[in-house]
């Protein structure tokens, strides 16, 4: 019965999202206050709803309800209750439904946190996410119902969840992307109503930027815990795989970042307008793009859903219908009366606009990348390539270095146009002191510099000096400066800390494939690597070989385990990796393949400074999170 | 000329959804397409109830047949399976298994707890023969016809209503 009534109630929120997307509208439109509702009221009880549905399908999972299909597939008896938590969004089925719990956890924060003077403008931007929260109930109602049952013999036990979701990191990954593609939704809405409305420039990018700067903040903080997670559960050491889910995440990533940047310019200044429309519009369609290229099965990624094409044409539905429509709207809109252009080449608005282009330009062609399997398959009659990651890096380089090169100045540009460019000299001799520092300290860490990784040094020098000295143009203490700009400087010295960790692990890595028998020994780097043991041991639902491996250098004997397991309900094979993690470097281990009897391959990786990169991201997503905060307790 | 720029994102955005469709379509008919009218892919691998006993496609000799795609992680193929008894009963053809990314003992229990529908099962661990064929997961069942030629797919549970439809009409051929 408990899951029918979380059907029931799906079916519910169904109903009122469809009404709250169009009577506010109809009141608005036609000036009619009998057609009035509370959307304030109404936003909480569509909260009420999917909460409860979403809680409903917790609970099948936490009682092992095997009637329950989606629980049958995802969760096995033997699970840890942690693991049947987080295996309600383990696929396809939960994962809508958290996506709407998301969306409407966005809408509801902003209908009680914001406050616009616009009655109307509430309503409307209420409506269009009711619309689209609509379009994500019908759609999970008739293509992917996660309440459906298997009647009426139910099945024992459970398939089992893909034993490499079944990871801490992985528990908290899915939920903060969603949350970041979600947030989205608002922006989008707001972008839409200020077009109705011929809102003023400044006043709506005053409403959207809070909100775009923290779905930005949960964007950032989910595709880092996704590539933290690939780096140690995957067995393969690296941290970013070009992978189509991935790209899937960083465009709307990338284009959130110009959002939010346009958007500052728009609010301070009122220029881009127009622009900002367009990008809060691509962004919320990428974000949903991203979904339809995963889930349709047009694409194959390590991120394995149920492939199912009705589905993508569904997606693909929804996306047409909320972008052309916006689109169309934009089209046909009249601007001219809300331009506002008077800045100079110097200026800060056009550091911004050359932010923006190579931002979009990033976005553009990694989205192009990731498609164009598709499009040379349909060209030359079924032959299939992929597109990995040189290309992918060809095309990042030049862009980010020219990104780089501008952060490290932007902040120090003035609006509308800057008098003096004087504090390029002392940026830049800052810039090579630092560098040289860096460079010294990674001669004596690593007795080896690479001049490949040059460049990337230098530019994440230029923007953490660029970061912080600007204190020293506005004379004030570092103290007092960060007080005050607290997190805009977390931001940038996050992405300086991330290129400096890229720079360093793509030059420095070292790897190799060995073959060890218990007892044996191989000279590493200045490591020497002894495979001390080989144990069998079982978990709660698998069987695993454990390795037991020291890394010894001259002072000290480290101690890891690497692990093969074996889930039992579905005999999928997993590789633990071993790592040590020191302040400059990882040292990891991951078990390969049994060879004979006791002897195994191993693939043994020092990746230094690797941490760095995720430590970045962790800063990006604090400064967004805190300017959004800040924005929001403001208004 | 002010207004076309306008209009460019709306037209960009068109061929995108246009284009995209079309890929859609496209593997659509894919997955109907492949393999079929091929014959069966070559192959070597254990038989599930002895490891040491080498199975390759000249194993397959009682044609027409079916070939099922299984696993007792599969829910699905649990439901299946009562009609897989009852074709083996009746006699109506033969239906060869292809145990897929599965634990052998538990297979073998399965088969010893409800009964054996197959010839033999294909014992493919490491999903070997299911790349070759294409296959989306279990269940899923292809029909071979006489002169060994892979004639028709079903992805998912096969039962009275999918055999009338679907296999049927080769057997009468």
């Amino acid at each position: 019965m408990i899951p029918e009534l979380g059907h029931i109630i799906l079916i519910t929120f169904l109903v009122v999202s469809f009404v709250g997307g169009f009577l506010p509208l109809a009141s608005v439109y036609f000036n009619n206050q009998t057609l009035d509702i509370p959307i304030k009221r109404l936003t909480f009880f569509l909260f009420f709803l999917i909460f409860s549905s979403f809680l409903i399908l917790v609970y099948s999972f936490l009682v092992d309800d095997f009637s329950v299909a989606y629980v049958a597939q995802n969760s096995n008896i033997n699970l840890p209750f942690y693991y049947k938590f987080a295996a309600t969004w383990g696929a396809h089925e939960g994962s809508l439904l958290l996506w709407i719990l998301a969306m409407n956890a966005w809408l509801f924060s902003f209908m009680y946190l914001a406050k616009s003077p616009d009655k109307n403008f509430m309503k409307v931007v209420f409506s269009i996410s009711c619309q689209v929260m609509f379009a994500f109930a019908l759609f999970t109602l008739l293509t992917s119902n996660p309440f459906e049952r298997i009647l009426p013999i139910p099945p024992l036990n459970g398939s089992d969840l893909n034993p490499s979701l079944q990871d801490i990191a992985f528990t908290v990954h899915p939920p903060l992307l969603y949350f970041g593609y979600s947030g989205l939704l608002i922006p989008f809405a707001i972008a839409v109503s200020a077009m109705l409305f011929n809102t003023n420039t400044k006043e709506w990018a005053a409403y959207s930027r809070p909100w775009t700067l923290l779905s930005c903040a949960f964007l950032t903080l989910g595709i880092a815990l996704g590539s933290w997670w690939a780096y140690y559960e995957l067995g393969w050491g690296g941290w970013w795989f070009w992978d189509p889910v991935e790209n899937a995440a960083f465009v709307p990533w990338l284009l959130s970042v110009a959002l939010f940047h346009s958007l500052i310019a728009s609010e301070s200044r009122g220029v881009f307008g127009k622009w900002s429309i367009l990008l809060s519009i691509f962004a919320f369609a990428t974000s949903l793009l991203g979904t339809f290229l995963v889930r349709s099965g047009i694409l194959t990624s390590v991120h394995a859903f149920a492939l199912d094409p009705e589905r993508g044409v569904f997606i693909l539905g929804i996306l047409g219908f909320f972008v052309i429509g916006s689109l169309l709207i934009y089209s046909l809109k009249d601007f001219t009366s809300n331009e506002v252009k008077a800045y100079e080449l110097s200026s800060k608005e056009f550091g911004f606009l050359l932010n923006n282009l190579l931002l979009v330009i990033l976005a553009v062609s990694i989205l192009f990348g990731t498609i164009f399997p598709l499009i040379y398959e349909a060209i030359t009659d079924g032959k299939q390539i992929s597109v990995g990651a040189p290309y992918f890096e060809i095309i990042l380089f030049p862009f980010a270095l020219a990104l780089g090169l501008l952060q490290g100045m932007a902040l120090y540009l003035s609006w509308g146009v800057t008098a003096s460019f004087n504090f390029l000299q002392r940026l830049t001799l800052e810039s090579i002191s630092l560098f040289s520092l860096v460079l010294l300290v990674l001669f004596i860490l690593f007795d080896n510099l690479y001049l490949s990784s040059f460049a990337t040094i230098f530019l994440a020098c230029w923007i953490m000096v660029g970061t912080l000295q600007i204190s020293k143009k506005r004379n004030l203490s570092y103290w007092n400066f960060l007080k005050k700009r607290m997190a805009v400087t977390f931001a940038h010295l996050g992405m300086g800390i991330l290129v400096l960790g890229v720079g360093v692990v793509t030059s420095y890595s070292l790897e190799k494939e060995l073959i060890l028998a218990p007892g044996d020994e191989f000279n590493f780097g200045d490591q020497t690597i002894k495979f001390k043991s080989l144990e069998d041991t079982q978990g709660p639902n698998y069987f695993s070989k454990l390795a037991n491996i020291n890394f010894e250098d001259k002072e000290d004997i480290k101690n890891v385990i690497t692990e093969k397991r074996t889930y039992i309900p579905s005999g999928q094979l997993t590789t633990e990796a071993g790592i040590i993690t020191e302040p400059f470097q990882d040292l990891y281990i991951s078990m390969g393949d049994n060879l004979e009897a006791d002897i195994w391959s191993f693939k043994v990786q020092i990746k230094p400074f690797i941490r760095w990169i995720w430590l970045g991201a962790l800063l990006i997503a604090i400064g967004s999170m805190l300017s959004g905060i800040k924005r929001i307790q403001r208004s | 000329m002010k207004k076309l720029i306008d209009i460019l994102p709306l037209f960009t955005f068109i061929i995108l959804i246009g284009v995209l469709f079309s890929f859609l379509s496209n593997k659509n008919n894919q997955l109907e397409t492949v393999l079929i009218d091929d014959t069966f892919p070559q192959f070597s691998l254990s038989s599930l109830k002895d490891s040491s006993e080498t199975l390759t496609q000249y194993d397959i000799k009682k044609l027409p047949a079916l070939i099922n795609i299984w696993a007792t992680w599969c829910i699905a193929c649990r439901i299946e399976h009562p009609f897989l008894m009852k074709l083996k009963e009746e006699s109506v053809l033969p239906i060869y298994g292809l145990n897929y990314k599965d634990n052998r003992e538990k297979a073998l229990e399965l088969l010893e707890r409800d009964g054996d529908p197959f010839e033999f099962s294909i014992y493919d661990f490491e999903g070997r023969l299911a790349i070759d064929l294409g296959v989306y997961g279990a269940p899923e069942t292809f029909f071979i016809d006489s002169n060994g030629v892979i004639r028709e797919r079903h992805v998912g549970v096969v039962d009275e209503d999918v055999w009338k439809k679907k296999f049927a009409k080769y057997l009468d051929e």
